[in-house]
């Protein structure tokens, strides 16, 4: 399993259009794709789990890949928050 | 006859037409315990459900992107997930496992704490109703069906009938639900159609074709209005409209005085979204560009990248003059994550150019990056609250080491960008002539000025009668500081409230203002005011 701590940039937080894309892009990650935020562990490829967690702008978050392609599936997921998903 | 007042103003406007009641269908599923035999059928029929949803959803997303967030969602496998084991483990029949499946998620969006958030649950439940629609074999009812001038009552709308509104019939709308920064809200503005959202009890109080007036700028319905009432509220509706078309008429009118000169029409932003909704009004640049809301609005002291980021699309998005105020917090502005010692006299204080100037690595962060900004329009700095020429050096020193720096580093950036201040305490009034000679523009800031000029406290409601930028002292502030800019051939603006009066407008165009800087929404009134008093129309 690999990790790396990201933080959100999106001025309004993850809501449903951003939401929609990271989930999009968990989907066609091999690897099982979590993102802990305190306590509480999420499944980004949900995007009813993902919106759920309301993560605001700021909030910094530590993305985990576990799976055969875990190191390529990290770099994306993280340099895709750190771009600010889209937005 | 019967008024009812309202607070939630979605959409301003006058509207005068009959109600057309926007149902439900009873979409409540039939509840029944199913056999274990029968439980793989109930999968297929939801999943068969689904499918037609996702083949009605894709469609809709070509045009209008939430759609796609709601193919994720009824695609989504924490919902599909639920639905199964409420089939598999609990016998319960596809109707009632997605109606469970649905409110639960909804549920979960619904209790928190954060205004947008719970919007969002009408995102999930306009998922359910397809979904129990399909799985019912019933037709959604449709706004698109409507034939005749109409305002629409509902509980609430949801995007898949906003998407279907027609606006040559409808003409308002009313919710009993929902709040300003809903769905409806959002895309009634859009369309401009005058919009009344969270209004309780109305659904009781009004049937189809029931004839009312509203005023959604007022926050008034009235419900089957008397003969008079009516005439005056279909008079009030045209002046309306009268007057929305007659200033945007003139937008495309530069004001230009006798003499030729052209004065500038800007606005002030907190931040890029706020440029973005400005540009209907067709301004002439942005006057102030309120650099702390992006502190305050923050967990950390913004990085310059994150800066940057925010700068760089502001100034793509205004393509004209973008004047950043450098940061002006202290006073009554705090910061959630820096501590800032208790003060007997806060504007007096420890606020704004004082604060940049001691945590200079601070000031840097954020200086470098409105440099690196200025590579993508035509962006200016202005520093706020100054009192001293040396101040004003002292900060202009280091934004050229912040551009030694950049030029190092081989970044891009303006080499002329122009360094302003804020004429705001009474210090710079008396000292304008001196600051003329270093500034390369100053801007008015009469909020402060008034307050520091008459040593009167904006906040403080037993002297409010006293707090008045009439006062002959502020006015003759003003014009020794437009004066002295002109005697150094640099131009005067002014950001504060005053701009945006049309009241005042007549004696700062005389005193001769070369910007007036104010809210969006008063650009149309004083663009209208400069263009009657320069004989433009």
């Amino acid at each position: 399993m690999v990790s790396k701590k990201v933080t959100i940039v999106n001025p309004s937080g993850v809501h449903a259009r951003p939401a929609s894309i990271l989930s999009k892009a968990a989907t066609e990650c091999s690897s099982e794709v979590f993102l802990i935020h305190g306590e509480k562990k999420i499944q980004p490829k949900s995007i009813l789990n993902l919106m759920a967690a309301a993560l605001k702008k700021g909030t910094e978050i530590e993305v985990q890949c576990d799976g055969e392609n875990e190191e390529a599936d990290l770099k994306k997921i993280t340099e895709l928050i750190e771009s600010g998903l889209g937005e | 006859m019967e008024k009812v007042y309202v607070s939630k103003t979605a959409s301003r406007g006058i509207a005068v037409a009959k109600i057309y009641k926007y149902e439900e269908l009873d979409l409540s599923p039939v509840q029944c315990k199913i056999p274990e035999q029968d439980k793989e059928g109930q999968v297929s029929q939801f999943l068969d459900a689904r499918e037609s949803v996702r083949a009605e959803l894709e469609k809709l997303a070509v045009t209008n992107e939430i759609f796609s967030a709601h193919l994720e969602m009824v695609m989504d496998f924490t919902l599909e997930d639920s639905v199964k084991s409420k089939i598999n483990n609990d016998a319960e029949n596809a109707e009632s496992a997605v109606s469970e499946a649905i409110a639960e998620v909804a549920a979960v969006f619904e209790m928190m704490d954060d205004e947008y958030m719970k919007e969002r649950a009408a995102d999930i439940q306009d998922v359910g109703k397809r979904l129990m629609a399909q799985l019912k074999g019933v037709q959604l009812p449709d706004i698109g069906n409507l034939q005749e001038e109409a305002i629409i009552l509902a509980k609430d709308l949801f995007p898949s009938d906003t998407v279907k509104i027609n606006t040559d019939y409808v003409k308002g709308i009313i919710t009993e639900e929902g709040g300003v920064t809903s769905h409806v809200s959002i895309i009634a503005k859009n369309l401009g159609i005058p919009t009344l959202v969270g209004v309780k009890g109305i659904l009781g109080k009004l049937n189809t074709g029931d004839t009312v007036c509203m005023d959604a700028g007022e926050g008034v319905i009235i419900i089957s209005p008397e003969e008079a009432v009516l005439n005056e509220y279909k008079q009030k509706k045209q002046e309306y409209e009268d007057e929305k078309q007659r200033l945007e008429k003139l937008r495309d009118k530069p004001v230009i005085t006798k003499d030729g000169k052209k004065i500038s029409l800007c606005v002030n932003v907190g931040n890029a979204e706020d440029i973005e909704r400005a540009l209907p009004v067709k301004m002439d640049g942005v006057g102030l560009f309120r650099s702390e809301l992006l502190y305050m609005e923050n967990t950390h002291f913004p990085t310059e990248e994150e800066q940057f980021q925010v700068y760089k699309r502001a100034a793509e998005l205004c393509t004209q003059e973008l004047t950043i105020r450098t940061l002006d917090i202290g006073g009554d502005k705090e910061l959630p994550y820096f501590e800032f010692e208790k003060e007997d006299n806060p504007f007096l204080g420890w606020r704004a150019i004082r604060i940049s100037l001691d945590m200079k690595e601070m000031f840097k962060e954020q200086l470098r990056a409105i440099l690196r900004a200025s590579a993508f329009g035509n962006v200016r700095i202005m520093f706020p609250m100054i009192i001293s020429v040396e101040e004003l050096r002292e900060a202009k020193a280091v934004v050229e080491e912040c551009k030694k720096e950049l030029r190092e580093e081989g970044k891009e950036f303006c080499e002329n960008i122009e360094t302003g201040m804020m004429m705001e305490t009474p210090a710079s009034v008396l000292l304008a002539e001196e600051f003329a000679k270093e500034a390369d523009f100053f801007s008015i800031g009469t909020n402060d000025l008034t307050q520091y000029l008459l040593a009167v406290d904006r906040g403080n409601k037993k002297i409010a009668d006293k707090y008045s930028y009439f006062h002959p002292a502020v006015l003759s502030a003003i014009k020794h500081i437009i004066d002295a800019a002109h005697k150094e051939n640099i131009k005067a603006g002014m950001c504060g409230e005053m701009a945006g009066d049309v009241k005042a407008a007549e004696i700062l165009l005389g005193y001769g203002l070369d910007e007036f800087s104010m809210s969006a929404g008063s650009v149309d009134y004083i663009r209208e005011e400069l263009l009657k008093l320069t004989g433009n129309i």
